[in-house]
């Protein structure tokens, strides 16, 4: 007994031992991105031959779809002909995606391509020198990419002057204005064409509030926001000014007004009872699936309101309260960058190429194989196949709106044919900001800013949903605490970045 | 006088009573949310009696029943090894510490009590088990980091070795012949029942709760357990709220994220073995166990 259970620890010790002695050296993730080994293939990709087989891998937010591998097989298979590349789709949940990824780029483990945007942390990755800068990887390897796009795509999703992201080519420029629920615009008859100014739906609420009983006008403050990205870029600058100018939004007549006219809406009892949290609590929504809501305020571009149809259940019209508006902000909504720890920037560049050209491939990466995930109904329109609904399909889309040039992707039975080319009018029918491709680097304001947001917490919410009677003295008051918390400094150092910006654009 | 002992048992009893119902009702709430319709939650928001019950939620989750069951395996396997190991060595550790003849034994002690005060960071620790040791998409990165060995319960049982474990149980057992090895799991283990059970609940409890690992060792859903299943859904909804002004996509993927009854039907779903659990360990908690044990 004694001596089997000695036996037995001596064993369990030795087995630790060896297992923590077993230290597989894995990764060889050499922090400098390589230069370039391989003699310098051809730049033509059907060239495969000359290249050296490798593993390109791709990341980007989402869930793990049940045929991943299928799919991934597939486009290995095209690949391996193509660029003699095969390719990795590693998938991470939009929740662990910070931790997760912040871990993967210090740990320097080794990736090609990222999925990134303005709002998703590109400009602090790229001030951590996260990314390849590309200029001289697109002339080589990326030549389309530049004809596609257009110079103030290519110009607006730089950071000073440099590119370290291409941008996926989708609409360029955000529309303004409301959702409506169809059934109430049909029944009173209203005009939902062109663009509205506010009197126009305030004419509106107005017969929703008198006639319709228990259905909110105006469901939670979202609008507000809306309106204020309709009238300024980045928060700063004024879409009707002519010089690069950093503004305080709260000095600024125009915004004035308008919070004085929500304080009206709230008075007339035109918005929900729980205008202050109905947004962020999903409320909001729920109202409008419900029909308990005519309007919510929404960033829109061409067919929104067939997309939220669908996704809300119910019919909607959309309609817009200013003309669409390109700002950084749009330009790099969605970035497909290379990783400094990527072993050949050259094939994932290859890669980046063939999503904006290859419409076999980018569909594979959008859609899946075709004849098990949709069947092709007309040249580039796609469908289920038989008893396959939305629930049961094996690859839901990780969404066509992250990768390549999404005006070469199927669409759908359901949508409409002349999509792209609404997309296409819509993006040029947009006013360009004349800051477009500025972006501001918060780093040397950090503290200011987070004092400054804590200020923005306390009093945007009653502003924007005029709870407060006394607007021009919460303005004031709201002045005082948020100059108190630096916000000079921060105004300060905004224009100095933008007159730094200029001066490199010899504008 | 005795007007208060009448009336104190009764409180006492009342203070209980509405202790458990406090305790109770959310989890209730919870149940009761998972099986109400989608439109009356849209309606009426939350509330006890649903206006119309509907499994709309439990079956949305079985069509990915696959899913879930492999989860739930993994979950269970990693807590049932790593709740043995873990208690196994946290004992054969805490043991000897508690003795006063060990040699070293303040040196170690200290240096027990160092990992407590001080760590190397998030960063080298994650390096140190990804790009060293290779624990991603193993079942070893669920059972090792932060959870396999914890100072804490360590500490806690030396203590317990060490306070009632009476000195000449030991002696006793090396009069008659035994080995330490005997000694320790003839006589000291089965004195330390109590301290055993509570480690071995903290542990089963930081085994079964635990989704961190998992988020950060594990990319394969064959791999995943069922609390990063329920984290993830949660977590993915309220990441894209936060971000939904920034971006007019998130907008459309918002609406397409599972809905408040399913995420309330994982919740139950991943709960529930815990419940049958607790009472298991119930009996465990008596004391006086080592009375009559030394003869004064």
């Amino acid at each position: 007994m004694k001596k089997k259970l000695q036996i037995g620890l001596t064993l369990i010790i030795i087995v630790m031992l060896v297992l923590s002695g077993c230290a597989q050296n894995k990764t060889g993730g050499s922090n400098t991105p390589k230069e370039d080994t391989n003699n310098t293939p051809s730049n033509e990709t059907g060239n495969a031959a000359s290249l050296k087989p490798y593993k390109i891998t791709l990341i980007y937010p989402g869930a793990v779809p049940k045929d991943l591998k299928l799919v991934q097989d597939e486009m290995s298979k095209y690949l391996t002909e193509k660029i003699n590349a095969t390719i990795e789709l590693k998938p991470i949940d939009w929740g662990s995606w910070t931790d997760k990824t912040n871990l993967m780029k210090i740990s320097g483990e080794s990736f090609d391509l990222i999925f990134t945007a303005g709002w998703f942390g590109y400009g602090l990755d790229v001030s951590k020198g996260q990314f390849v800068e590309l200029t001289d990887l697109i002339a080589k390897h990326g030549k389309d990419i530049p004809a596609i796009l257009g110079d103030d795509f290519m110009k607006g999703a730089q950071i000073s002057n440099k590119t370290y992201g291409v941008p996926t080519k989708k609409e360029f420029a955000q529309g303004f204005g409301f959702l409506l629920n169809k059934e109430l615009v049909d029944k009173y008859k209203f005009n939902t064409e062109g663009v509205k100014t506010l009197e126009e739906m305030e004419e509106m609420f107005k017969v929703i509030k008198e006639k319709e009983q228990g259905i909110v006008p105006v469901v939670s403050n979202k609008f507000a926001n809306t309106w204020g990205a309709a009238n300024y870029d980045s928060g700063i600058i004024s879409r009707d000014s002519k010089e690069l100018k950093a503004i305080d939004t709260l000095e600024d007549p125009k915004f004035i007004d308008f919070l004085k006219r929500m304080r009206q809406w709230n008075l007339n009892g035109w918005f929900d009872k729980d205008v202050m949290t109905s947004d962020s609590s999903g409320q909001a929504e729920n109202m409008m699936k419900a029909g308990k809501a005519f309007a919510i305020g929404s960033s829109l571009k061409p067919g929104k309101d067939k997309e939220m149809s669908v996704t809300m259940g119910l019919p909607l019209v959309q309609v817009e309260t200013a003309l669409p508006y390109t700002t950084t902000g749009e330009a790099n909504g969605a970035l497909l960058s290379i990783s400094r720890t990527s072993k050949d920037p050259e094939r994932a560049m290859m890669f980046l190429n063939m999503l904006y050209t290859d419409a076999k491939l980018l569909n594979m990466l959008d859609w899946g194989i075709e004849g098990t995930h949709y069947v092709k109904k007309a040249d580039n329109v796609i469908d289920y196949p038989e008893g396959v609904t939305a629930e049961t399909q094996g690859y839901p889309s990780p969404g066509g709106w992250m990768f390549g040039n999404q005006f070469i992707s199927y669409l759908w039975a359901n949508e409409d044919a002349d999509k792209w080319e609404q997309f296409e009018k819509f993006n040029e029918s947009s006013e360009r900001s004349i800051a477009l491709g500025f972006t501001f680097d918060e780093a040397p304001v950090k503290a200011e800013k987070a004092a400054v947001g804590n200020v923005d917490k306390e009093f945007q919410m009653v502003l924007n949903s005029g709870a407060v009677d006394d607007v021009e003295g919460t303005i004031a008051k709201y002045k005082a605490k948020r100059n108190a918390a630096g916000y000079q400094k921060i105004l300060e150092e905004q224009q100095r970045q933008l007159d730094e910006w200029a001066k490199a654009n010899t504008k | 006088m005795p007007v208060t002992s009448r009336l104190r048992s009764p409180l006492i009893h009342l203070f209980f009573v509405l202790f458990s119902i406090a305790s109770l009702f959310p989890f209730i709430l919870v149940f009761m949310v998972s099986i109400s319709d989608e439109s009356s939650i849209a309606q009426n928001g939350y509330s006890l009696i649903p206006s119309k019950i509907n499994f709309a939620s439990y079956q949305f989750l079985f069509n990915d029943f696959g899913q879930i069951a492999r989860s739930y395996g993994v979950t269970i396997l990693v807590t049932l090894i790593g709740t043995t190991v873990s208690l196994f060595i946290t004992a054969l550790f805490a043991y000897p510490l508690s003795r006063k003849d060990l040699p070293l034994r303040r040196t170690m002690s200290f240096l027990l009590f160092f990992t407590m005060l001080f760590s190397g960071g998030m960063v080298p620790w994650y390096i140190t088990y990804v790009t060293m040791i290779g624990l991603k998409n193993t079942l070893f990165g669920m059972i090792i980091p932060n959870l396999l060995l914890s100072a804490f319960n360590v500490l806690l049982m030396r203590s317990f070795f060490a306070n009632t474990i009476p000195e000449s149980i030991v002696e006793s057992g090396t009069i008659d012949g035994a080995s330490e090895l005997t000694i320790f799991m003839k006589l000291v283990v089965p004195l330390s029942a109590p301290i055993m059970a509570t480690v071995a609940l903290f542990n089963l409890l930081a085994y079964w709760n635990d989704w961190y690992n998992c988020m950060l060792f594990i990319d394969k859903p064959d791999l995943m357990n069922i609390q990063y299943l329920m984290t993830k859904t949660l977590n993915n909804v309220q990441f894209l709220i936060m971000k939904a002004d920034t971006s007019s996509q998130v907008g459309e993927l918002l609406s397409k994220m599972p809905t408040e009854g399913v995420r309330m039907a994982l919740a139950i779903i991943g709960v529930a073995p815990l419940l049958v659990a607790y009472p298991f360990f119930q009996k465990f908690y008596i004391s006086g166990i080592t009375s009559g044990a030394v003869k004064g």
